[in-house]
């Protein structure tokens, strides 16, 4: 797996340029034919008013005009249409390409710390961060390019004019377009990031409360946590006002800058004739022209309202985007050099241990050559499971570990875990057809493989009873399958592996004799491993011929 | 128009008024007044919509005529403009005021509701989706209430009063209007149908999308182990991909829905633009010669004409609101329904009576007479009839679904909705006071329930702190003491729900020096060994046995675990309750 950099806005926009070029385009056409319709029209009808008062109604060109008004109205349309259609198209690009980034972390993360997150925690980032931020360029970023460039059009427009308008123009654009948002946004943005804080921090503490709700009721201390629970709510509700206020002043910001465009191009255009005490555009400024230019600032206006809001947006999409970075990991180095086919594992020392709580089985020294069966025993609580985890692979360890006379680092080691199979005590079975979970173990399996491993571990003729027989889905975590139907599936799906180690905890748990008898049958005869190492309570015929190592 | 709109209004209720939108308007009635108030606003807005309109209108044609500015009618306009923009600024803040009290009341709501329902809020869903529902859910109703709820006013104000203002000056735009907004109207309705279709479809597919990554991160310690990882992440992508495809051959239609919407909007400016232009200059087909309207009249035509399907085109963007608010309602009714044990209330109403006192003195013993529950034309426990002695120990087993939690349950007070008699001391269930009762009772289920802290903490929840002595005997006594010494910050080592590497015996242990703490005299267990392998479970067993001696003790096992030195052993069908031998051995 190549080194995935971190997530950044820019890369989101770069993720794939071509598909965003479509949409501002189109959404640019329709902003600027939204603008120039009303300009348009207002102009169109003064002047067809002037030429009638002025007595050339007959001879006024009313075709063109017309006609255009009609063609920008149809463009408005259409282009608003290709906008929404490419841009969500992109959206869910976008989608696709961070869902593939988180998981891409998740696997680059090395298995002691693989459940960190908790599953809450974890879906609140897949899903509501993950929104947070794909509606950025639709929410924040083509909205500011269209406010961008009607602004450029009016001031095109404006120049024409006269060239003094540009003026007030470009300090109105500087403050809609990035003063005002700017301002709002960071008025907003501390509290769009505690807002966020406090949503993750109010669940967790919902979640954590409800799964003590009975002992929290009869010791009579429920209503201090609610109360508790009800603060966190009260807290966040001033968060939601703060972000809300900044946005309806924003808005209302926005229009008076508008009011205030309007007012100074007037007092531009216009100069008071002392005598009768009256207004007058100045020369050489068609009174028609004025009444397109104001109409089109008005609907420039509607364009920079929603532009407060995008600002808060983008504090949004930016915590989001930093609550998924937490996720970021960097690849871990893989220790390099090949293992050949494993014939001989010697332990020195060898403690397996969890990194929360340091627990762990008391360190011990251990061998297995070719052929060897090992049988770990120990009372509840010695430590079986950690240290058969450490042999696989999967848990932290200390000590030395030696692999065909060569000194080995075990931990999250690729090249070494495919060597062995390893049944952990709570197997993971997923929410696929049984035949799916099994190819998992060897995706070029025949039907038969699939049947005899099925056969060997006894849930042949389980899956023979079942309606769609090997392509029946499993429900979540296996939930339809009894434990001892998981392992064996779990079993059988290792088995399909043909690895020379196995190391297996607790498989016989829950099973009955027959089965466990049939099991042990496959493992000495079909399915027998160069090594296999056992943690088990129950006594089974394997466990009679192993080596039993005490710890 | 008005009365158009009256007889739609009418019909609606007969024909789709569910229980969600019920819900929903029950919800915006608590804010009535914020909601007449934002319609106030609403009014001011649209009288200084058309005032802006009529002021600009007459600066312009004296502009485009005269080349004068007035300027007391340029102040009026831009004055009106300021109004409508300080309206919308106050109808924005009661409106997002007024979501905000619905929503946090709701959720205050849901929670208080969700207490009472106890352990039965898992039969709607497990907890981290409840967390969903009481936040994110009830957070999605709010651009109901905030937008789409006060622009349905706005949407049948704004119109009329633009149509009122135009009738007099022009009938043809008149006409135009009236005729063009039914349609706008019946497309609207259409386009959310369609909308709401999408969404819907969108939403189901994203939750897959979802779940299917949850449940390829949650394996992933397989795959790593099975070296699969690369075809779990082409999985993702193909099946990403795929909902990018579907999803869009959808919006393309319900976009294409809007779009015609738009465009018929659109059009009809265009259309009354080239009426008033070719009406102005006098060569309109049926009128050449003369002008239908002056200058003023059309330029207060063509800015009043956007104005007029604005609303509605906002109303259509929202629509989707109403959708996910009616989607959300669901789910929120769903807990809402269900029905619960007013606890708070029984608290209040009852006063400590002389039974209470004795109560709390004497030892519990329990009397099950004929008790059953009944719930939804089944029976969750068939009827049963049985005593509970003080310092009995009882072991209930029986198969899944025969009610043995439910019995719990309602020991625990979470249920009162059963038949027959539950007393205890030969007191009515009903008349003992709840929070004294409970106070006697310790709760051991089948996950010991953690909440976020210490050990320490966990063990007092709720019990006056006792002695350091006391504490430490007690962990002595459950042997918890044996794996909280090497735990290098012993009793202030914190737990998380998942559990701060404690093993699963281990946090029984816990639970079990809880319940020695807290002097209950009463324990209730459900299955407190079912998570446990065997050897644990004897483990864990046999410290039972040693410390419940001489409490009340009521522990639901499976067959698989056999609480071999129980007093007595009750197996629960769906026939009733049988009392089986036990070789006790005490």
């Amino acid at each position: 797996m190549n080194n995935v950099p971190k997530l950044s806005l820019k890369r989101l926009l770069l993720a794939n340029p071509w598909g965003f070029i479509i949409p501002v385009v189109t959404g640019m056409a329709a902003t600027l034919a939204g603008v120039a319709l009303l300009g348009l029209s207002g102009w169109f009808i003064s002047a067809a008013g002037l030429a009638t008062a002025m007595g050339v109604g007959m001879v006024f060109n009313y075709l063109t005009p017309g006609a255009i008004v009609r063609g920008l109205s149809i463009l408005r349309t259409a282009g608003r249409y290709g906008e929404q259609v490419t841009a969500h198209n992109h959206l869910f690009g976008l989608l696709r390409i961070l869902r593939l980034w988180v998981w891409d972390q998740r696997v680059a993360k090395d298995a002691a710390n693989l459940h960190e997150q908790s599953r809450g925690d974890l879906l609140q980032r897949l899903v509501n961060d993950l929104d947070q931020i794909i509606r950025w360029p639709l929410v924040v970023f083509l909205p500011w390019i269209y406010a961008l460039s009607a602004y450029l059009a009016v001031s095109i427009f404006a120049y024409f004019i006269t060239p003094v308008l540009l003026w007030p123009i470009a300090i109105a654009a500087l403050l809609q377009i990035l003063v005002v948002p700017y301002v709002c946004g960071r008025f907003a943005s501390h509290a769009v990031h505690v807002g966020l804080i406090l949503g993750v921090h109010r669940r967790s503490r919902f979640v954590s409360l409800f799964s003590a709700l009975i002992t929290l009721t009869i010791r009579g201390h429920w209503k201090d946590y609610a109360q508790r629970l009800g603060e966190l709510d009260e807290r966040q509700r001033r968060m939601e006002i703060r972000i809300q206020q900044a946005i309806s002043l924003g808005r209302l910001l926005s229009y008076g800058v508008t009011i205030l465009l309007i007012a100074s191009s007037f007092f531009l255009l216009s100069e008071r004739n002392p005598e009768t005490n009256h207004w007058t555009l100045i020369a050489g400024v068609q009174g028609t022209w004025v009444v397109g230019y104001v109409l089109s600032l008005l609907a420039v206006n509607e364009l920079v309202l929603p532009l407060v809001q995008s600002f808060v947006a983008q504090g949004q999409s930016q915590v989001g985007l930093r609550r998924l970075n937490q996720l970021h990991q960097d690849a871990q180095a893989q220790p390099e050099g090949k293992i050949d086919r494993i014939q001989q594992m010697v332990f020195k020392h060898w403690r397996g241990f969890h990194a929360s709580s340091g627990m762990g089985n008391t360190a011990i020294d251990l061998s297995a050559n070719l052929g060897d069966t090992l049988w770990l025993r120990g009372a509840s609580g010695s430590g079986k499971s950690t240290l058969l985890a450490a042999i696989a692979g999967d848990c932290l360890s200390s000590g030395e570990a030696i692999i065909n006379n060569e000194k080995c680092d075990l931990y999250s080691n690729q090249n070494y875990q495919a060597q062995l199979s390893y049944l952990p005590q709570s197997p993971y079975i997923f929410q696929q057809s049984i035949a799916a979970n099994l190819y998992l173990g060897n995706p070029n399996a025949s039907d038969e493989q699939l049947w005899a491993v099925l056969d060997a571990v006894c849930l042949a003729d389980w899956v023979k009873s079942l309606p769609n027989g090997l392509e029946t889905l499993l429900s979540s975590q296996g939930r339809n399958l009894s434990g001892g139907q998981r392992k064996r599936l779990a079993l059988a799906r290792l088995l399909l592996r043909e690895a020379p180690v196995l190391l297996l905890d607790e498989p016989f748990d829950g099973l009955d004799k027959a089965t466990i008898e049939r099991i042990c049958h496959s493992l000495q005869n079909d399915y027998k491993p160069d090594i296999l190492i056992l943690v088990s309570h129950v006594g089974s015929r394997i466990g009679d011929n192993a080596r039993v190592i005490e710890l | 128009m008005t009365r158009e709109k009256g007889t739609q209004k009418a019909r609606r209720p007969s024909r789709i008024k569910t229980p969600e939108a019920v819900f929903l308007g029950q919800l915006a009635n608590q804010q009535a007044s914020k909601y007449r108030m934002a319609q106030g606003f609403g009014v001011l807005f649209s009288v200084s919509l058309v005032l802006q309109a009529w002021a600009l209108a007459n600066v312009f044609s004296d502009m485009a005529l005269h080349q004068s500015v007035s300027l007391s009618l340029l102040v009026v306009g831009l004055f009106a403009l300021l109004i409508r923009a300080l309206a919308n600024f106050g109808r924005e803040r009661i409106c997002t005021s007024a979501s905000r009290d619905i929503r946090y009341g709701l959720r205050r709501q849901l929670v208080s509701h969700l207490t009472n329902l106890g352990p039965a809020r898992l039969r709607i869903e497990e907890d981290a989706a409840l967390s969903t529902r009481v936040y994110e859910q009830v957070d999605a109703l709010d651009d109901f209430f905030s937008r789409y709820k006060p622009q349905v006013f706005m949407v049948t104000l704004i119109p009329c009063v633009i149509l009122l203002s135009v009738v007099s000056i022009s009938w043809i735009t008149f006409f135009v209007f009236m005729l063009t907004a039914p349609l706008v109207i019946v497309f609207m309705i259409f386009v959310g149908h369609k909308a709401a279709q999408a969404n819907r479809r969108q939403f189901n597919v994203l939750a897959m999308l979802s779940n299917q990554f949850m449940d390829l991160s949650q394996g992933l310690a397989e795959l790593k182990r099975l070296n699969r990882t690369k075809e779990a992440r082409e999985r993702l992508s193909d099946s990403a991909t795929a909902y990018q495809k579907t999803t869009m051959g959808v919006l393309v239609l319900a976009f294409l829905s809007t779009a015609t919407l738009e465009l018929f909007a659109s059009l009809s400016i265009a259309m009354i633009a080239l009426y008033l232009g070719l009406g102005l200059l006098e060569i309109l087909p049926w009128q050449t010669g003369s002008s239908p309207v002056t200058l003023t009249q059309a330029m207060f035509l063509l800015l009043l004409a956007p104005e007029f399907y604005l609303p509605l085109r906002q109303l259509g963007n929202d629509y989707h609101a109403k959708q996910k608010a009616e989607a959300a309602a669901t789910d929120l009714l769903e807990i809402l329904e269900a029905p619960a044990h007013a606890i708070s209330s029984q608290e209040q109403n009852l006063p400590v009576a002389a039974s209470d006192a004795k109560l709390l003195g004497q030892r519990g013993s329990i009397r099950f007479d004929n008790l059953s529950w009944h719930d939804a034309g089944r029976y969750r426990l068939a009827p049963i009839t049985a005593n509970i002695n003080a310092g009995e120990r009882i072991w209930l087993s029986g198969e899944s679904g025969v009610g043995k939690s439910s019995l719990l349950h309602l020991l625990l007070g979470f249920e009162e909705d059963y038949q027959g008699q539950l007393l205890v001391n030969d007191n009515p269930f009903q008349e003992i006071n709840l929070a004294a009762w409970r106070a006697k009772l310790a709760w051991l289920p089948q996950t010991p329930e953690w909440v976020n802290g210490s050990i320490r903490r966990n063990l007092l929840l709720g019990i006056e702190t006792p002695s350091e002595e006391t504490l430490q005997a007690a962990l002595i006594e459950s042997q918890c003491d044996a794996f909280i010494q090497p735990l290098p910050a012993g009793l202030d080592t914190k737990l998380t729900e998942l559990g701060a590497g404690l093993s699963g015996g281990q946090m029984q242990r816990l639970s079990i020096a809880r319940a020695l703490l807290s002097n209950a005299d009463i324990w209730l267990l459900d299955e407190p060994c079912s998570g446990l392998d065997k050897e644990t479970a004897q483990a864990v067993l046999a410290t039972l046995k040693r410390v419940s001696k001489g409490k009340t003790l009521l522990i639901v096992s499976h067959d698989t675990h056999p609480i071999l030195w129980a007093d007595k052993h009750w197996a629960l069908t769906k026939g009733g309750l049988h009392e089986q031998r036990t070789q006790a051995i005490a």
